[in-house]
């Protein structure tokens, strides 16, 4: 038996043995994909954060990669941080991230793009409110730990693009 | 924006030989090449004309590698990805003490599973000497390390039998690496065995049966006692004693002051009794240590190349010359597995730091377990229960005293006793308690002082150069006091604060003079007319649910001085063939923005930002031909002495010291290398600066008639003529720096340096610069302890749930003198950071010591709370009715030349009193003790 898993395009075929292995060592020890951060290794600090779907389901998903086994990973795709700049072109949060000088040390800033990028695909998906766009920010990264810079200028930085996304206006940005 | 791609391998950027106690040591300073291909591109500096803007940086040099999770820190890398290495990455793991009451006695491992065996078990009698206790060397503050200096020699007359002295332990030992079997462990969480294993599949079986049951495979029982007893003070201690201009640490006779202290000590008491009418505040406060908590647990590699003698190693570290030169310690001596020759250092961005990563004992266990691993690459990487368990603290500490004020306001004593928990391994903690004792004054002019710092020897986690270095527990004592006495004297906060503030040609509590601007009386108005302040009691009303919610409003100010009693820093400068800008220097960038500050400070000068910037390049000290052994007596005579090399790299170093490295040794470049080449490539008379002006990256000659040159054209001719491509700059500062002229292909050139070497085409090393007309700051004041100061008032607005006793911080407006600022976006990153940090300080980070903290291995961040987003006010500014905060920085006074101060912590270490002092004008009652949680608040509001 394996575990059939995506990993930036790439597919895997994993020996079931090692299906209590997490996601993250995984990355890093299997992959050489180190952009994907350890912090607590206990799923707190949201620093290891990556995208996983699981088709034919298209939907997105937050996924600690820390806490996450192996083996409840069979069938999906997973997204890491060195797979969101495109032919050496920055995601758009990526360049507000760097834009705004978001943070200091770095280390927490993949987990804060997987999951900022996610949140603006599920609010173009399904807008909320206007009054509740806030709360929803909260809701998307107000759980990661940021120890260096405060967190005010992640949020000035998604705050911009949340909103267009919210709205279907990025374009016009 | 396009990403370069990552090349794979190391590049080497620097080697020097360092003296040790042999014959000398190669050292080579790598930076990981997926660094480079980022640097090189000017990330963030030159992404484009439109926004390249000498001296004005759009993002952070470092930024865009961080942003694209490429391998930046220590803990990306495996033996696989470094160049020449072997590919067998072995694992180490420390089993750390359980207790300090009974003996070591070994280890049993018989219940581990056959796959989860070590290839390898070290107990600590198998160590050499050297190995086992390596001198490690702490060296900070130069009036500091002048009493350690003294207390080896009383250690020496004492075991002489001339002194009777009671000083526990001489300044350069420390403890064992690994506990002896037979001894009792000095701390919790000291190693008592190191196992290294040939698979990670073996490592991690084990960790998964050791981790949380570390007693099933430590056997303990009676035994000696190795090291002093727990609860003697770390040497030296630290007094000031201050008794009005008469008597003071900085201008008293040194080798008299302590005896004359008992003596002053008697005068302030007798003063102050004999004033009946003087009101005198007693005060107590105590604080739990804090854990830095950077994001990314230390790791690194190693790698023993016996047969070479070369040790390799991978580390991110703020102190990367001390630490180097402690590994050294330990492979450079008689009984060593093997003769050293060469280290070779990749160092890497630390993934945060705040003073955790300056010393720490990591590389020195890293360097340990390399020893032992028969030649194979180790890998050492914390998780954070490790990291908890072991990695540096703020202190723990315990302040008391008393504070006497005149009924007009003016303050006439303060009293205060300073004691750190320092924990088990001697760290920085000495001088930390020094610096805590120099912040009891606070911001004020004060006639008397009286004030006592320690750090005692625990069981406790070592404490270390944590954020505020003693800054944070000093200023929330005496900021909470004076609140105490404005409230009982029915007085403004403000206005005491604002009858006593220390302006320029007042002094400290040491004694040392203020020669610079501090600006606090504006401070203050500002912050008094601000309408957080001003408008507090219609917003008490407006907050307050009766029997829900209260609202209060808290002050507090800071003096937090930057930099030390004395700092070397080195920085080059290079004109690359291609016209491009490379800046290297001593710093370490621990996500300051160090990096991308030095790489700008160059722009108004050269035309043109770096393109590429290098830090933490120590070993560049060693190729500036100066040194610090002054055998000779000529100190600033000698054109070789200096008073200090470098130092470890903290954040506050950069706005000041840094920069103005950087920016002399440019200057030194331009004036005696880039107006040489413009001169002869136009054919006119010798230039000045003042002749010449720099136009969109080009230099134009102000008169007129000649062709703009590009740096491309000025470097073509400068390595066609030999000119130097590139100069190497040493500054120290000491209250004043030391200033000298130096011989230039443009003639003596006057410099705030202290030493020049110039690289010419074709040369490996730089050439030196012999200075001339040499002035250099007076040995007295280095016992000023500080100079420069980074001023902050800050304003708290919170809310109190009284039936949870849960708090809110609803606005904080921070006042801030940060001198002129040369990046604004990390002057405020760092300004909101230390909000954050604060808050979480003094209100959620929760760590008490012995078995119960994290010294049990079990602590993470399910118990351990860091502030989030949502505990913290998000708007940038302040809206009524928002939760945010607002950071005013003070303009350039009108003609004063563009320095900045360092700002690293100013900001966050006045937050702390301003909320306990908010929380009392919430509630009525006074906490004094932190963190401050909801359940001290519901006893202290009895409930």
């Amino acid at each position: 038996m394996t575990i059939s898993l995506t990993v930036n395009g790439v597919a895997y075929q994993i020996d079931d043995s090692r299906a209590d292995d997490k996601l993250v060592d995984f990355l890093h020890e299997d992959l050489n994909l180190t952009g994907t951060k350890f912090c607590c290794g206990i799923g707190v600090c949201r620093a290891c954060t990556v995208q996983v779907s699981k088709p034919p389901n298209p939907a997105t998903t937050p996924m600690i990669s820390c806490s996450t086994a192996l083996g409840i990973l069979d069938g999906s795709v997973v997204s890491t941080i060195e797979s969101v700049a495109q032919d050496g072109v920055l995601d758009e949060v990526q360049q507000a991230f760097l834009d705004n000088f978001s943070f200091q040390c770095g280390y927490c800033t993949p987990g804060f793009v997987m999951a900022s990028r996610m949140f603006l695909d599920d609010l173009r998906a399904q807008p909320v409110p206007a009054d509740q766009l806030e709360d929803a920010m909260m809701a998307a990264i107000g759980s990661h730990i940021c120890r260096c810079t405060g967190y005010v200028r992640y949020f000035e930085a998604l705050r911009p693009l949340a909103e267009a996304a919210n709205t279907g206006q990025e374009g016009q940005r | 924006m396009n990403i370069p791609k990552p090349d794979k391998g190391t590049a080497v950027t620097r080697r020097a030989f360092l003296k040790s106690t042999g014959a000398g040591v190669a050292l080579t300073v790598i930076a990981p090449s997926f660094l480079l291909s980022g640097q090189a591109r000017g990330a963030g500096l030159n992404t484009g004309a439109p926004t390249d803007v000498p001296g004005v940086a759009t993002q952070r040099i470092d930024g865009l590698a961080k942003v694209t999770g490429q391998k930046v820190y220590a803990r990306d890398f495996s033996a696989a990805d470094m160049a020449g290495w072997p590919d067998n990455q072995w694992h180490a793991m420390y089993l750390r003490a359980l207790t300090t009451d009974q003996a070591f006695e070994g280890v049993d491992l018989s219940s581990l599973p056959p796959q989860a065996q070590p290839a390898r078990v070290v107990l600590g009698n198998e160590l050499s000497q050297a190995l086992r206790a390596p001198k490690v060397a702490f060296a900070r503050d130069l009036h500091v390390d002048e009493r350690i200096a003294e207390e080896i020699a009383k250690t020496k007359r004492r075991a002489t039998g001339d002194d009777d002295g009671s000083f526990n332990l001489p300044p350069d030992v420390v403890f064992d690496l690994i506990v002896v079997p037979g001894n009792i462990p000095n701390f919790l969480g000291q190693a008592v065995a190191l196992l290294l294993f040939d698979s990670l599949a073996a490592y991690r079986s084990a960790k998964s049966a050791i981790e949380f049951n570390d007693k099933a495979f430590q056997i303990y029982g009676s035994g000696l006692q190795d090291g002093p007893p727990l609860g003697e003070a770390f040497s030296p201690t630290t007094t000031y004693v201050k008794f009005g201009d008469e008597f003071s640490y900085a201008t008293a006779d040194p080798s008299t002051y302590m005896d004359q202290v008992p003596g002053y000590q008697s005068k302030i008491q007798q003063t102050l009794d004999s004033d009946p009418n003087l009101i005198r505040q007693p005060f107590a406060t105590d604080m739990q240590a804090m854990d830095p908590m950077f994001m990314e647990p230390e790791a690194g590699l190693v790698w023993v190349d016996g047969a070479s003698g070369t040790i390799n190693v991978v580390l991110g570290t703020q102190s990367p010359d001390g630490d180097i030169s402690n590994i050294m310690s330990m492979y450079d001596s008689d009984d060593a597995p093997f003769h050293l020759q060469a280290v070779n250092l990749t160092s890497c961005y630390p993934g945060g730091g705040f003073g955790g990563r300056d010393s720490s004992p990591f590389s020195l266990m890293l360097a340990l377990a390399g020893a032992y691993s028969g030649g194979n690459p180790v890998r050492l990487s914390y998780d954070r229960f490790e990291q908890f368990r072991v990695g540096l603290k703020r202190h723990g500490a315990v302040l008391s005293g008393e504070v006497a004020v005149d009924s007009d306001m003016s303050l006439q004593a303060i009293q205060m006793n300073l004691t750190f928990d320092g924990g088990g391994r001697r760290n920085l903690s000495p001088y930390v308690a020094s610096l805590g004792a120099l912040c009891a004054g606070g911001s004020y002019a004060v006639p008397m002082a009286n004030i006592f710092g320690e750090a005692k020897h625990t069981q406790n986690i070592s404490g270390g150069s944590q954020r505020g270095f003693g800054g944070p527990q000093a200023f929330f004592a005496i900021e909470t006091a004076l609140d105490d006495i404005a409230a009982a004297q029915n007085w403004d906060p403000m206005d005491l604060r604002r009858a006593n503030i220390v302006a320029e040609g007042g002094a400290t509590v040491v004694g040392g003079p203020v020669e610079q601007s501090l600006r606090l009386a504006e401070m203050l108005d500002l912050a008094k007319d601000h309408p957080l302040w001003a408008n507090r009691a219609a917003l008490k009303t407006e907050y307050t649910v009766e029997g829900q919610t209260q609202y209060g409003t808290g002050i507090a100010m800071s003096l937090q001085a930057y930099g030390t009693s004395g700092d070397g820093m080195v920085a080059s400068v290079l004109l690359n063939r291609d016209g491009t800008i490379t800046v290297q220097s001593d710093a370490v960038d621990m996500g300051n923005g160090s990096a991308t500050t030095l790489g700008v400070a160059v722009g108004p000068i050269l035309g043109t930002n770096a393109a590429q910037v290098d830090m933490g390049a120590y070993t560049l000290f060693g190729m500036t031909g100066l040194s610090t052994d002054d055998s000779t007596g000529q100190g600033w005579d000698n054109p070789h002495w200096t008073a200090k090399s470098v130092g470890s790299s903290s954040a506050c170093l950069t706005a000041l010291h840094q920069v103005h490295t950087v920016r002399q040794t440019a200057d030194a470049l331009f004036q005696g290398a880039i107006l040489t080449a413009a001169t002869n490539i136009w054919g006119v008379s010798p230039l000045t600066a003042g002749d010449v002006a720099w136009q969109d990256g080009a230099l134009v000659l102000n008169a007129g008639g000649v062709t703009p040159l590009s740096l491309a054209q000025l470097a073509g001719e400068i390595y066609a003529a030999g000119l130097p491509y590139g100069a190497l700059g040493h500054a120290y500062f000491q209250n004043t720096w030391a200033e000298a002229s130096f011989p230039t292909p443009a003639g003596l050139l006057p410099l705030q340096l202290d030493g020049l070497s110039f690289y010419l085409p074709g040369g490996t090393d730089p050439v030196f610069a012999e200075r001339q007309n040499t002035t250099g700051p007076d040995d007295a004041s280095k016992r000023y302890a500080r100079y420069v100061w980074a001023p902050c008032v800050n304003v708290v607005g919170l809310t109190v749930d009284v039936s949870s006793g849960n708090v809110q911080i609803e606005n904080v407006l921070s006042v801030l003198n940060a001198g002129h600022i040369h990046v604004p976006q990390l002057v405020s990153g760092q300004s909101q950071g230390g909000v954050a940090m604060a808050i979480s300080y003094t209100l959620l980070e929760d760590m008490p010591p012995g078995m119960d903290g994290p010294a049990n291995g079990t602590w993470n961040l399910n118990q351990y709370h860091i502030a989030r987003a949502g505990d913290v006010p998000l708007v940038d500014g302040y809206t009524p009715g928002q939760r945010g905060q607002q950071l005013v920085t003070l303009a350039d006074l009108p003609g004063s030349p563009p320095i900045g101060r360092g700002i690293a912590e100013a900001v966050m270490c006045s937050i702390p009193p301003a909320i306990s002092n908010a929380l009392r004008d919430a509630t009525g009652v006074r906490f004094a003790s932190l963190p401050i949680t909801p359940e001290k608040i519901l006893g202290g509001l009895g409930q």
